[in-house]
């Protein structure tokens, strides 16, 4: 069977193990339910709330800008980690106790005041879309190659299925769907990192083959470690040393506390806490699924090192020649179709060169990486078809939760609570299911006139949320002095200059986004981090010179601190 | 204009040379009326079932009427009467359900006739395909001989066959039937072959036709009338 | 086959609702007694004529109904009806019928379809409930159209009135003016008391003294009343209850700068009134209940209730109010088995109360419904004070079972010592229920939430609620999860709107009117009643309190409560078929025993609910 054949049918084996378990927890769901009276294990729940959580980015793209960027990219892996830490632990027990399921149903509470509310509802819609934006991105990716159609045409078919999946599906939101999604998805992860393992040193177990030595053709120990070699391989190239990176340390700590900030202000990552009975569940389940995504994080380092190995050695050959561009293999030929790898025979040698600088023939998207791994490494069709059905699980799963965050948001808390506040229940309805289309819509543009690739979007959504919801998110629970005014400031501050900084680096002056011009030597990227500051800083600055938070706001706040012994079921 | 003229002239014609008074309230009924808009004109819808198709073999075994009034249907004044026929209805009963059996406390045909001429004293007669029901009937009154004057009705056949052809389509075999008819007004369609239910049909769809032709305030009767060949 | 019929309208009319239920003699004439019209779409209007009324059913065809400002009311097509609204208000039709599609129309005279409206009672309930939905549509209930009212119908309007510091002099010179056995005492509009005859004799006369006295010294302050809104029979129950022969019938009026809210007067029923507005079997049980002094005796009275049951399905009441009715009798059940416990047990160590829930709570029991209720008490009981609660609830619980109302298989009884909690443990436990709403936690909102208090120190539940309000209200994260678990159970329609039978192996059991049809829109209403902190239990008080509060959709409100009506009142009349044909008595009906109207009408009433969810899957779970 080829390998298009064979990835119709595990997705499509895999879309029907999500549907049966669907039509079978909703069927079952009640007895079963009632029953065992404890609901679900914080295990399976760690297992749903990692799904949620790796998105597209995640799992297609990050590996890629590792395997591209080495070291640089591990500040993705850093940020988010960090990013979840600091919101399953610190924050969200709080905001749960505050009884609200939206972000901006709890700023617009805590600050008394519809402005607030609208101003997070705003924010939160933007930073969905971008991050959103990045999914779309990456499932059109996915298409693109396994249906072997231009990426465009990828993200065009990645929208009609996100749209459907959130609008029609039945099947999210319950946890044992998310909970197989993650499997599919660890599952299409690991399988390559560990033939690859096997292939190229020995090792099961890709973490401890990431730092081991590498076999030789006749499968005896060479005394090369893979990361010298990379880094040999790299310098020979013209690229910088692998393991050490190019970027700034304070780019590199900008982007890492943006991402991490970020995390912790992203709206539909909370919500998932919210959805578990008991605060004392949602802490372990955090902890579970931290776990869990570790699983997978720690993986990507040396995918990504592996894949950079593989595909320097298929390109230019074994002896770094380069290989004639009639005899590539199949999968540089399936790529080009996709426009997303391209050859430009620049000496005229028919050959293939990948290198920095002049010399370089190969235009390569770091998105694929993940993706032609597999293929790169001869692996068996059925791996290739199942990473397939892993990025789509991870791209699904995240776009539908974010599209109802956003639709949701336009016609709940903009139309029906701001600019139409009589609309019936039934319209609102109507308008929800608009605005998912026009999310995807939006989206899809972004998808196909991407600002970056996958992961750098993706920081970007962080980044503006960081710089928006995070300081007022924080400065809710924590400082029962920051009145509304000062929240308000800070929000419409932190937003603005983010945004500002982001389109004129991304948009408007491109050609300007190198690290002489950034600001202290930020990056996009990284700017989040420093919106976040100057949000602080202007909040609280507003907040000295107006009026003082009202006696009942702050009587909450510190309840929700200081529960006062009514947080847990009494004895008797 | 000619067709007028001519109409008032046999109208006229046969108001003088009847000898029954039903026949001739009938004649005057239609000559008044002739200008009227068809709108303020009764009308009653007439089907009758036969042994067969051809006048001069086959005999009338029933006959159903309903009045159109005010430009309304009235079932409530339907009405339906079985003939007294010589011999049998043979294979016919297939057609339109009626057994020999039904026909042996039926009406003679003398008495079908004078009343038919009772009831549409005050009344246009209508019918789908009239010139059969109308060679039929003149069978019988010339047989019995009740009356000589040829009938007039309006026929919904002729009205919707002269629809087609301005319409410069082809008529197609079986596109004038009744049912056929109907379905192009988006009524619907009746499956019993009975005098009653196919006088019922035939009154609905005039209505159609004159909804459909302009209303019937702009109609006049004489417009509609067609002579029996 | 009798020719002289029309047998293509016969055909027509025998198999449209609500026609077919009509008796086939009755139909013939019915036939008979049309005129049929054709209406081409070059007329544009369907002219009606307003001196003569009568039924539009279409044949074929479509048409339109707006109002003269061109408003879509209702579209209609093959089998469907107009006209039928100005023979039912008897108001002049101002709405425009538009011609979609040429199509034949019968028209039914008024005088026709009065006749059957007369004869036949779904025929009319039918056309009623159409009624009823187009007028929602058309956005203006009148109120005149809901309240086929109660009270209000039987009260009497025309006031007299008296300034509490008039003299008692005045006042007896105008009660026999105007030959009146009692005066509502008025000052600024408000209510401050009433002065009956009887006041007169027993506080004036008897004691010798004069007319100068003033009303406001000899009248009785803050009498018992009666809103507009209830049940003639739960105003009988009051004044029996109480000894008194007249309330005052008030308007509830909020007040500037004061919690309490005002009593606004507006009329007065007496106890002849009622007599003789109503049979008064309900309250002759009621009655009798509280005559009784043992146990066996009550369980023999009690053993009316089935044929008090059966009586009111026959007399076709509304389910809404049979709920009313048997719930009252229960709550007096209660009342007494506890007064006679008592007197045996002596006085109660602290005050205590006895809450009812779920269905007893809400006021819709209906046959065999289980008793769920518990007790609060003032504070924690010492070992000494818990024995007498054990005794006096087990006693009620036991008796209560015998009397018909079987033992909660959840436990939820007052007999459970898990159940006597004091106020505190109880405020407590609402409390965590809230914040942390697990599974069981939300099995037991679905029950706990519906709360009453049936007797003994009210305060003590007041109290309680009021907490329970407080914490439910804006708790956003709480409604998302008893939405989510409200949103488990759907009706049972199918993926073409069909509906869906439910089978048991190759049995085929039915539909669940009770669970999949009224439990639904109890879930429905109970999330948005908490949400919006709504103190009342009753569902269709709690959705009355919505709509005046504006927290929900007024047209979502009132077809939830026709279709509630709808359902219940199909298990209810199910449930006395089954009762009649000795089956076992079960919330299930067989698509059998539906006629096709009733088929049509229950897929209505479940879309209605199914359309509620989606409203709230969105509102408080933010999908959908």
């Amino acid at each position: 069977m080829d390998v298009q054949t064979l990835t119709y049918l595990i997705v499509g084996a895999t879309f029907a193990l999500y549907i049966g378990i669907a039509i079978w927890s909703r069927a079952g769901s009640t007895q079963e339910f009632y029953v065992a009276g404890g609901g679900v294990h914080p295990v399976v729940n760690g297992m749903a709330t990692a799904a949620d959580w790796m998105s597209a980015a995640s799992f297609i793209s990050l590996a890629g800008i590792v395997s591209f960027v080495g070291y640089d990219g591990s500040v993705y892996l850093m940020g988010w980690t960090g990013g979840y830490v600091l919101l399953a632990l610190l924050m969200a027990p709080y905001l749960r106790k505050f009884g609200k399921f939206t972000v901006p149903d709890f700023i617009g509470d805590r600050y008394y005041s519809q402005t607030a509310r609208t101003v997070a509802v705003i924010c939160a819609i933007f930073v969905s879309f971008t991050y959103i934006a990045g999914q779309m991105r990456g499932t059109g990716v996915v298409f693109s190659r396994f249906l072997e159609v231009d990426v465009d045409t990828g993200v065009y078919i990645g929208m009609c299925v996100v749209f459907f999946y959130a609008v029609l599906g039945g099947m999210k939101g319950i946890t044992y769907t998310q909970v197989a999604q993650y499997c599919v998805l660890i599952f299409a992860f690991m399988v390559p990192a560990i033939f690859l393992s096997i292939l190229m040193t020995g090792h099961v177990i890709p973490q401890i083959g990431f730092g081991s030595e590498l076999l030789d053709a006749a499968g005896n120990s060479s005394g090369v470690f893979l990361l010298d070699k990379l880094d040999g391989l790299s310098t020979q190239l013209g690229f910088a040393e692998y393991t050490i990176g190019s970027k700034s340390t304070i780019d590199v700590f900008f982007i890492c506390g943006a991402l991490m900030f970020g995390t912790a202000g992203l709206p539909h990552v909370i919500v998932r806490f919210f959805t578990v009975p008991r605060v004392k569940d949602a802490r372990s389940s955090a902890g579970w699924a931290l776990v869990f995504i570790a699983i997978m994080y720690t993986t990507i380092p040396a995918l990504a090192a592996f894949s950079r190995v593989n595909m320097i050695e298929t390109i230019n050959g074994p002896d770094g020649q380069g290989v004639p561009h009639a005899e590539a293999p199949s999968w540089i030929n399936s790529w080009e179709k996709t426009g997303l790898i391209k050859w430009d025979d620049k000496n005229g040698d028919g050959k293939m060169s990948y290198a920095n600088g002049e010399t370089n023939e190969m235009k390569i998207d770091r998105d694929i990486i993940v993706l032609a791994t597999p293929e790169i490494a001869n692996l068996p069709a059925w791996v290739i078809a199942l990473i397939a059905a892993g990025g789509l699980a991870a791209a699904l799963s995240t776009s539908a939760g974010l599209l109802l965050v956003i639709s949701t948001s336009v016609s709940h808390d903009l139309l029906k609570k701001n600019l139409m506040p009589h609309i019936s229940d039934k319209k609102e309805l109507m308008y929800a299911r608009t605005a998912a289309a026009v999310g995807v819509v939006i989206a899809g543009y972004f998808g196909i006139n991407p600002p970056g690739f996958v992961a750098a979007v993706v920081a970007i959504a962080f980044g503006l949320a960081a710089s928006s919801l995070f300081p007022a998110i924080t400065m809710g629970i924590f400082s029962k002095k920051m009145n509304k005014e000062g929240a308000i400031a800070g929000m419409v501050a932190g937003l603005a200059f983010t945004t500002i900084y982001i389109i004129y680096f991304k948009f408007v002056n491109p050609g300007a986004n190198i690290a002489d011009n950034w600001l202290f030597g930020i990056s996009p990227e990284g700017i989040g981090l420093l919106g976040m500051v100057i949000n602080f800083s202007v909040a609280i600055l507003v907040c000295r010179m107006t009026a003082e938070v009202p006696k009942d706001v702050q009587e909450m706040v510190e309840a929700i601190r200081f529960p006062k012994g009514s947080g847990e079921a009494s004895n008797h | 204009m000619l067709k007028q003229w001519w109409l008032q002239r046999q109208l006229k014609k046969r108001i003088n040379n009847s000898s029954l008074d039903s026949a001739r309230m009938h004649y005057q009924y239609l000559l008044d009326h002739l200008h009227q808009p068809i709108s303020t004109v009764n009308l009653l819808a007439l089907d009758i079932e036969m042994t067969g198709l051809d006048p001069k073999k086959n005999q009338m075994v029933s006959i159903g009427i309903i009045p159109i009034i005010n430009a309304q249907i009235q079932p409530k004044l339907a009405q339906y009467k079985l003939i007294k026929i010589q011999g049998s209805v043979g294979q016919s009963a297939v057609i339109h359900g009626v057994l020999d059996n039904d026909l042996k406390h039926a009406l003679s045909i003398q008495e079908i006739l004078l009343w038919l001429f009772k009831q549409c004293e005050d009344k246009v007669l209508v019918a789908h395909h009239a010139p059969l029901d109308l060679q039929f009937l003149q069978r019988a009154l010339l047989s019995t001989q009740i009356h000589s004057q040829p009938l007039l009705a309006i026929d919904t056949l002729h009205i919707d066959k002269e629809r087609q052809l301005r319409q410069h389509q082809v008529l197609k075999t079986g596109s004038l039937r009744l049912n056929a008819c109907r379905s192009r007004y988006n009524l619907p369609i009746y499956n019993a072959h009975n005098a009653l239910t196919d006088a019922l049909a035939c009154a609905e769809l005039l209505l159609a036709q004159l909804s459909q032709m302009g209303g019937m305030e702009d109609i006049t009767l004489a417009q509609l009338l067609i002579k029996n060949r | 086959m009798d020719n002289s019929e029309l047998q293509p309208i016969f055909d027509f009319m025998c198999q449209l609702p609500p026609f077919d239920s009509l008796d086939q003699t009755i139909l013939k004439q019915c036939c008979q007694s049309l005129t049929i019209a054709y209406y081409g779409k070059q007329q544009q209007l369907v002219h009606v004529d307003t001196n003569q009324a009568q039924l539009y059913i279409v044949r074929s065809g479509a048409f339109e109904v707006t109002t003269q400002q061109g408003e879509l009311i209702d579209r209609i097509a093959e089998g469907q009806f107009f006209g039928f609204s100005g023979m039912l208000s008897g108001e002049k039709v101002v709405n425009q019928v538009h011609i979609l599609e040429d199509g034949l129309v019968y028209h039914l005279p008024a005088t026709m379809f009065d006749q059957l409206r007369a004869q036949s009672h779904s025929f009319d309930r039918f056309f009623n409930q159409a009624f009823a939905k187009r007028l929602r549509n058309q956005g203006s209930i009148s109120n005149k159209h809901i309240n086929t009212a109660r009270i209000t119908h039987i009260m009497c309007r025309n006031l007299t009135t008296i300034h509490p510091d008039a003299t008692i002099h005045q006042a007896a010179l105008l009660m026999s003016e105007k030959r009146l056995s009692s005066l509502v005492v008025m000052e600024d509009q408000l209510l401050c008391g009433i002065l009956t005859d009887r006041d007169l004799r027993n506080r004036v006369l008897a004691k010798g003294l004069n007319g100068d006295l003033l009303v406001k010294q000899v009248m009785t302050d803050n009498p018992f009343t009666i809103e507009p809104n209830a049940l003639i029979f739960e105003a009988m129950l009051k004044m029996s209850e109480n000894n008194i022969h007249h309330l005052p019938v008030v308007d509830k009026v909020d007040l500037a700068g004061q919690e309490q809210q005002g009593k606004k007067p507006i009329g007065i029923i007496t106890s002849t009134d009622l007599i003789r507005s109503q049979s008064s079997q309900p309250l002759l049980l009621i009655g009798q209940i509280d005559r009784q002094n043992s146990l066996e005796e009550i369980i023999q009275v009690s053993q009316k209730i089935p044929e008090l049951l059966h009586n009111l399905i026959s007399s076709d009441a509304k389910a809404i109010e049979i709920g009313r009715i048997l719930t009252s009798v229960t709550d007096s059940l209660t009342r007494r088995l506890i007064t006679i416990k008592q007197m045996q047990l002596g006085e109660a160590p602290m005050s205590f109360c006895w809450l009812a829930f779920g269905s007893q709570g809400r006021q819709d029991q209906m046959a065999g419904s289980d008793q769920d209720n518990a007790l609060v008490l003032e504070r924690e009981p010492k070992q000494t004070e818990q024995a007498y609660f054990k005794a006096l609830s087990e006693y009620v619980c036991h008796a209560l079972d015998a009397c018909g109302f079987p033992f909660c298989p959840g436990n939820i009884m007052a007999q459970n010592p898990q159940w006597q909690l004091s106020l505190k443990q109880w405020q407590q436990q609402f409390t965590s229920w809230v914040r942390t709403p697990n599974p069981k936690a939300l099995l037991n909102a679905t029950i706990f939430f519906d709360i009453r208090p049936i007797s003994g120190d009210f305060h003590l539940f007041e109290q309680l609620q009021e907490t329970i309000l407080k914490t439910t209200k804006n708790n956003d994260i709480f409604i998302a999860a008893m939405t989510k678990n409200a949103l488990q159970s759907t009706p049972p329609l199918g993926f073409f709107r069909s509906l869906v039978i439910e089978r048991d192996g190759s049995e085929v059991k039915g539909i669940d009117l009770k669970h999949k049809g009224n439990a639904l829109i109890n879930d429905i209403v109970r999330i948005y009643s908490l949400a919006a902190g709504v103190a009342e239990v009753n569902t269709s008080k709690r959705l009355e309190s919505l709509i005046s509060k504006n927290k929900i959709d007024k047209e979502i409100a009132m077809s939830l409560l026709d279709a509630w009506e709808f359902i219940a009142h199909k298990r209810l009349t199910n449930q006395g078929l089954q009762f009649n044909k000795q089956q076992t008595v079960s919330n299930y009906i067989l698509p059998d025993n539906l006629s096709p109207l009733a088929r049509h009408q229950l897929k209505d009433a479940f879309k209605v609910i199914h359309e509620a969810q989606s409203t709230i899957r969105l509102k408080f779970l933010r999908r959908f």
